[in-house]
C-alpha cells in the first residue's frame, strides 16, 4: 500500500483500514442470510407480466376477460388512468408502470396478473389478448441520433416532467436525444494547429448486462389503513419511494420502502420496476384485508427486459505535439439507450467525466448525448458511462504513442492530471493519484520486460496499459442517524443498501473508530424509509465518502448528547469527557468513569429511561451541493465530489489459430483515498477487473435481432467464470491512497473505477501481440479470426466499431 | 402426487409431492431452507448447489423424487452446532463472497470438492468450482479461500 499526502493522517487508527471479517458474513455463509425473493407471506400472491413482442406498437386494445376468470387469478391489470396514472423517471419521466398508448420495446410490460401461484399468473398473462398496430422501430445508434429518424419513441418528450436539480438538455433538431451535455475549454477551429499529429478514430462498445445474482425483486403490502409498503431489491430506497409516491399522486408518507440487509449485487442495474408493478397489483385489489403481492423476475426476464449498459460510439480526435505533449481533444458521445431513459439520462452525460479528468489538455470540446431506441433502458452500469468513454480515449491515446514513437506509459506519464492541474471543466483537481497508479500498474506487470514468446508459433503475447478514473456525482447528499443503546451498543440508522460491496462492515468501523468500541458492538439497520432517513442512494462509488461524512457527523452529535447527561452525574463540564469500551471518562482523570448504561434509569414495570431528550440520538446530514456546470461550457469549479483515479495493465495470449484470448496477467492499482478496509476495496477490484473488466472486454454482449435478445440464458450470455480469470498468481491489484481534504479519514471511494480501465487495457495488449486494432468490445475468437483474415488478405490492422463511419454521414448524404 | 422420503440435514422428511416439483423447489419452498438459491433454475449458474450423498448436485435441474431415500445436504446443514466448517471459516477470513447470493451453492461445491480431493492445486480448484457464477468477486478470494483449507484441520473439526 502507498500512501501519498501523508501528512493527512496518523496511522493510528484501531478500527478503521484495518481488515475486519465482514459483519454479515456468518448470515452469508450459513444459509441464514434473507434476501428479498426469500420473502414469503400467508396469504401471498405472485405476479407476472404480459409483455409487449413488438419493439414499436401502438396498442388498439387489451381483452382482459378470458384470464380475469381463470381460476386462481386475482388481480388484472393494464396501463390506464387508474393503475399508471403519471410517468416517473430518474430524471426525466417517461416510463409508466405499464405502457400506455404505445408499447416501445419487445418486452414492455403491457399488463400484469397476480394469482394464487406463478404457474396460474403464467396461464393467465398467455390468456390476456393484446392487439398492436406495429409502428417502425429504431435500434441503430447513428439513426436514433440523426435529424431525421426512422423513428420517434417520445413525440411529447418536451412536455414531460424533469428534476430541477440535474435538469436534462434536449437537442431541438435531434428528436429522440433525451439528455445533452457539452464542454468547451478554450476551443475554437483553429486549436488543432500546434499539433504534429491529430488521430481520428471512432469506437464503440457492445449492449452488456449486469447479471446480478439475485433477480430483481418486489413485495407489495397494504395495511388496513391502505398504506402500501413496498420491499425490494432496489440500491436507491428513496428513490424508488419517490418513484412510487409520485407516480400514483400518493402522499409519500403513505408509502414505505424496505430494503433487506441482503441483496444479490446491483452493478447500477437496479431500476425498479419490478417493484412498480408489485405496488400496481397490491393496490389495485378491492376491500379488505389486501393480499401481499410477489414480483420476481426470471432469469430469463432479467436478461431479456432489464436495464443494461448501453451500446456506446466515441468519436474522438486528439492532437498532441512530436515531444508527446497534449494539445487538444475533441469528442461525441452517443449513449445508444432504450425506449426509457432511467439512469441513462445522467450516464449520458456523466460518462464525460473521465475524459475530461484523466489529461491535462489545454483545448477541450466535447458533446455528450444520450438517445432513444426501441430496446429496453440502458443506464448505470458500474463506471457510468466513463468505462466506455475512456475506451475510446485509452485505444486513441495508445494509437497516437505508436505514432509518435513514445512508450504508451511515458505518454500517459508526462499528460496525466496531478494535484493543483485543471481538468476540462476548468476545476482545479485535488487528491489526484494517477501518476502512483500509473507507476504501480507499471511495477505490477513488469512493463519494461518484455513477454515471454512462447514456444507454440500460434501464440502470441503482448502487454497493455490503460489509466482511467471515476468521479463521484453532485449535488448529493447522504442523511444519517447514530443511535447509543443502553448497553452501550451503537446502532446506524442508513439507507445506503448494501449489496455486497461490505458498506455495513467499514461503517461499523466507522462507528467503531468514533466510539472505541469493538465492530460487534456496532449494528447497521437495514432501509426503510419508516426509520432510516435519505440518502441519494447506492451508487456512483459515493456511500464511503458521504454517508461516512454524515456518521462522523452523527457521532460527534450523539458524543456530545451523551456527554452532557454524562457531565451533569460526574459533575464536569461536558468538553472534558471521553469515550472508550462503552464508558464515559473524564480524559484528564479516566478513573473517574461511568459505564453507559449507568446514565439510563431502570423504570419500576420495565424499561430504562433517560432523565431527559428522549434517548441518545446523534443525527446529520452530509450535503454537497457542487457548482452546475455552465450549460455551454461545461465550465464548473466543482461539478463532481471527488475523483478516483485506477490504471490497469494486461497480459495476454492470443492463439492465432482459433482466434483465443487469454489474459494471462492482469493487474489494477486503484486510489481510494484511504482503505476503510483493504478486505472490501480489494474486492471490489477483484471483481470490476476479473468479472466485469475481462467479461466486458472478451466475452459479454447482449446480441439482438429485430428488438429480440437471442441470448437471454447465461449459457449463452457469458459472464467470466473461474477459468477465464488469470491464477491467482499472475492477477495484483494494488491501493493507492491520495487523502481527499473532505473525506471521512481522506477516503473516497472505489467500486465504480475498478472496471474503466481493464478494456483498453487488453486491447492494448492484444494489439501488441497480434498488431490489430480493435475499434469495438468484446473483442471474441470470431472477430479476432476475422481481423486476422482481412489483415493477410488486404494488410488492415483496423477492425471493427463501425471505424470508417462518422456520426455525421447520415446528414451528409 | 406421490410419496417419498429423504434426509434432509440428518433430519428423516416423508412427503407427498407433485412428481415434477425440482430438489431446489421442494428444498426451498416445501423444506423452507432459502439457503438453497435459485439464481436461473436451468443448472448454469450453480447457486443451487446441494450435496446428494455427498455429491455436489445442482438442485435445480434433477427432480425430487430422484433423491428418494438418499442423504441430502444444504448450507443449512454444513455447520456443526456453533462451529462452521473450514470452508465457510476460509470464506469469512478471505472475504471471499460479496453479495453473498452465489455463496451458499459455492461453499458446498467447495465442500463436496475438498472431500475428494483434499488439498487440490488451484487449477483443479478452478475447474472444480467452473460451473459456479459468481458476479462480485472475480473468483480471486473464492479461490483462495479453498486454497487455504488445510485438510488436517478439517479432519480436527469433525
Amino acid at each position: 500500500m502507498k500512501v501519498k499526502n501523508e501528512h493527512e493522517y496518523n496511522n493510528d487508527y484501531e478500527y478503521i483500514g484495518k481488515p475486519e471479517r465482514n459483519v454479515n458474513g456468518v448470515e452469508k455463509v450459513t444459509g441464514a442470510a434473507k434476501f428479498c425473493s426469500d420473502i414469503e407471506r400467508s396469504r401471498m400472491l405472485y405476479g407476472k407480466v404480459k409483455r409487449s413482442p413488438y419493439p414499436h406498437a401502438r396498442i388498439i386494445s387489451i381483452d382482459t376477460s378470458k384470464a380475469k376468470v381463470l381460476p386462481g387469478v386475482k388481480v388484472v391489470i393494464v396501463g390506464d388512468e387508474e393503475t399508471a396514472p403519471l410517468r416517473f423517471g430518474a430524471g426525466v419521466a417517461d416510463e409508466y408502470v405499464l405502457a400506455r398508448g404505445k408499447a416501445l420495446y419487445v418486452g414492455d410490460a403491457v399488463a400484469a396478473v397476480a394469482a394464487e401461484t406463478e404457474e396460474i399468473a403464467e396461464a393467465a398473462v398467455d390468456l390476456i389478448e393484446v392487439e398492436y398496430e406495429e409502428l417502425t422501430p429504431v435500434f441503430d445508434g447513428d439513426e436514433a441520433f440523426s435529424q431525421n429518424p426512422p423513428a420517434i419513441l417520445h413525440e411529447d418528450l418536451k412536455n414531460y416532467t424533469t428534476i430541477r436539480s440535474v435538469p436534462p438538455r434536449y437537442a431541438d433538431n435531434r428528436p429522440n436525444v433525451f439528455n445533452y451535455f457539452r464542454i468547451r475549454r478554450d476551443y475554437d477551429k483553429n486549436v488543432f494547429k500546434d499539433a504534429d499529429i491529430v488521430l481520428e478514430n471512432r469506437f464503440e462498445v457492445a449492449m452488456i448486462h449486469h447479471v446480478q445474482m439475485e433477480p430483481h425483486c418486489g413485495v407489495a403490502e397494504i395495511d388496513g389503513t391502505g398504506r402500501l409498503t413496498v420491499t425490494g431489491t432496489t440500491s436507491k430506497p428513496y428513490g424508488m419511494h419517490r418513484d412510487i409516491s409520485e407516480s400514483r399522486r400518493m402522499p409519500s408518507s403513505t408509502v414505505r420502502v424496505i430494503v433487506p440487509t441482503h441483496v444479490g449485487g446491483s452493478f447500477g442495474g437496479r431500476e425498479p420496476k419490478a417493484e412498480q408493478i408489485a405496488a400496481s397489483l397490491a393496490l389495485a385489489q378491492k376491500g379488505f384485508p389486501r393480499r401481499p403481492v410477489k414480483m420476481w423476475l426470471t432469469r430469463e426476464e432479467q436478461l431479456m427486459t432489464s436495464t443494461t449498459r448501453a451500446r456506446y460510439i466515441v468519436e474522438i480526435k486528439t492532437g498532441a505535439k512530436k515531444d508527446g505533449t497534449l494539445v487538444a481533444n475533441e469528442m461525441t458521445t452517443i449513449l445508444v439507450g432504450g425506449a426509457y431513459a432511467g439512469t441513462g439520462y445522467l450516464t449520458a452525460r456523466n460518462g464525460s467525466f473521465g475524459p475530461a479528468a484523466n489529461y491535462k489538455i489545454p483545448h477541450f470540446k466535447l458533446d455528450a448525448y444520450g438517445v432513444y431506441t426501441n430496446q429496453r433502458m440502458a443506464g448505470a452500469f458500474r463506471g457510468f458511462g466513463n468505462a466506455e468513454t475512456l475506451w475510446g480515449m485509452e485505444c486513441n491515446m495508445d494509437m497516437i504513442a505508436e505514432k509518435l514513437n513514445i512508450d504508451p506509459l511515458e505518454f500517459r506519464l508526462m499528460n496525466c492530471t496531478d494535484e493543483g492541474d485543471l481538468n476540462a471543466f476548468q476545476e482545479k483537481m485535488h487528491s489526484v493519484g494517477a501518476k502512483e497508479c500509473l507507476q504501480a500498474a507499471a511495477r505490477d506487470i513488469e512493463w519494461e520486460k518484455k513477454p515471454e514468446t512462447p514456444k507454440e508459433p500460434h501464440l502470441k503475447t503482448g502487454k497493455g496499459i490503460a489509466l482511467g478514473n471515476k468521479y463521484s456525482l453532485v449535488p448529493t447528499a447522504s442523511a444519517c442517524f447514530v443511535k447509543v443503546h443502553p448497553d452501550g451498543r451503537v446502532e446506524l440508522r442508513t439507507s445506503t443498501v448494501e449489496l455486497g460491496q461490505g458498506s455495513n462492515t467499514i461503517f461499523s468501523q466507522m462507528i467503531s473508530e468514533e466510539f472505541k468500541i469493538p465492530v460487534s458492538k456496532v449494528r447497521v439497520l437495514n432501509p426503510d424509509t419508516d426509520c432510516t432517513p435519505f440518502d441519494l442512494g447506492t451508487a456512483s462509488s459515493r456511500s464511503t465518502f458521504n454517508m461516512g461524512n454524515a456518521i462522523r457527523k452523527a457521532c460527534a452529535d450523539a458524543k456530545k448528547q451523551l456527554f452532557e447527561i454524562a457531565a451533569k452525574e460526574l459533575d464536569v463540564s461536558a468538553d472534558l469527557l471521553g469515550t472508550a469500551q462503552s464508558r464515559v471518562f473524564v480524559k484528564d482523570d479516566p478513573e473517574k468513569s461511568l459505564d453507559i448504561s449507568e446514565l439510563f434509569i431502570p423504570m419500576v414495570i420495565g424499561g430504562y429511561t433517560l432523565k431527559e431528550g428522549g434517548e441518545i440520538l446523534g443525527k446529520a446530514t452530509y450535503y454537497l451541493p457542487g457548482v452546475m456546470p455552465d450549460p455551454e461550457t461545461g465550465k464548473s469549479s466543482r461539478p463532481a465530489s471527488f475523483y478516483m483515479f485506477v490504471a490497469q495493465a494486461a497480459e495476454v495470449e492470443v492463439d492465432i489459430q482459433t482466434g483465443k484470448i487469454k489474459v494471462t496477467k492482469m493487474v489494477t492499482a486503484n486510489d481510494c483515498g484511504k482503505a476503510m478496509n483493504p478486505i472490501m476495496v480489494e474486492g471490489q477490484q477483484d471483481g470490476g477487473v476479473l468479472s466485469m473488466g475481462i467479461g466486458s472486454a472478451l466475452l459479454e454482449e447482449v446480441i439482438v435481432d429485430n428488438g429480440v435478445m437471442l441470448n437471454p440464458q447465461l449459457a449463452d450470455y457469458k459472464i467470466p467464470t473461474t477459468l477465464d480469470c488469470p491464477d491467482c498468481d499472475n492477477y495484483k491489484s494494488a491501493i493507492i491512497e491520495t487523502a481527499h481534504r473532505e473525506g471521512p479519514w481522506g477516503a473516497k471511494g472505489v467500486g465504480e473505477g475498478t472496471m474503466v480501465s481493464s478494456a483498453p487495457a487488453i486491447a492494448n495488449a492484444i494489439y501488441d501481440a497480434i498488431g490489430i486494432r480493435f475499434h469495438e468490445i468484446p473483442i471474441t475468437p470470431e472477430k479476432v479470426l476475422a481481423a486476422l483474415k482481412e489483415k493477410e488478405k488486404s494488410g488492415k490492422t483496423t477492425f471493427g466499431g463501425n471505424h470508417d463511419k462518422r456520426l455525421s454521414d447520415i446528414e451528409n448524404k | 402426487m406421490e410419496n417419498f422420503s429423504l434426509t434432509v440435514n440428518g433430519e428423516h422428511i416423508e412427503a407427498e409431492i407433485n412428481p415434477a416439483t425440482t430438489l431446489q423447489n421442494f428444498l426451498y419452498k416445501y423444506v423452507g431452507l432459502t439457503g438453497v438459491k435459485e439464481g436461473c433454475g436451468e443448472g448454469l449458474c450453480g447457486c443451487c448447489t446441494v450435496r446428494v450423498d455427498g455429491e455436489a448436485v445442482k438442485s435445480c435441474i434433477i427432480l425430487a423424487l430422484q433423491v428418494n431415500g438418499k442423504r441430502v445436504q444444504t448450507i443449512e446443514g454444513l455447520a456443526e452446532g456453533e462451529t462452521l466448517d473450514p470452508v465457510q471459516e476460509a470464506f469469512l477470513d478471505h472475504g471471499a463472497f460479496q453479495c453473498g447470493y452465489c455463496t451458499p451453492g459455492m461453499i458446498m461445491a467447495s465442500r463436496s470438492f475438498l472431500d475428494e480431493n483434499p488439498a487440490p492445486s488451484e487449477k483443479e480448484i478452478r475447474h472444480a468450482l467452473s460451473g459456479n457464477l459468481c458476479r462480485c468477486t472475480g473468483y480471486h478470494k473464492i479461490v483462495k479461500a479453498v486454497l487455504s483449507v488445510d485438510p488436517k484441520k478439517e479432519i480436527v473439526a469433525k
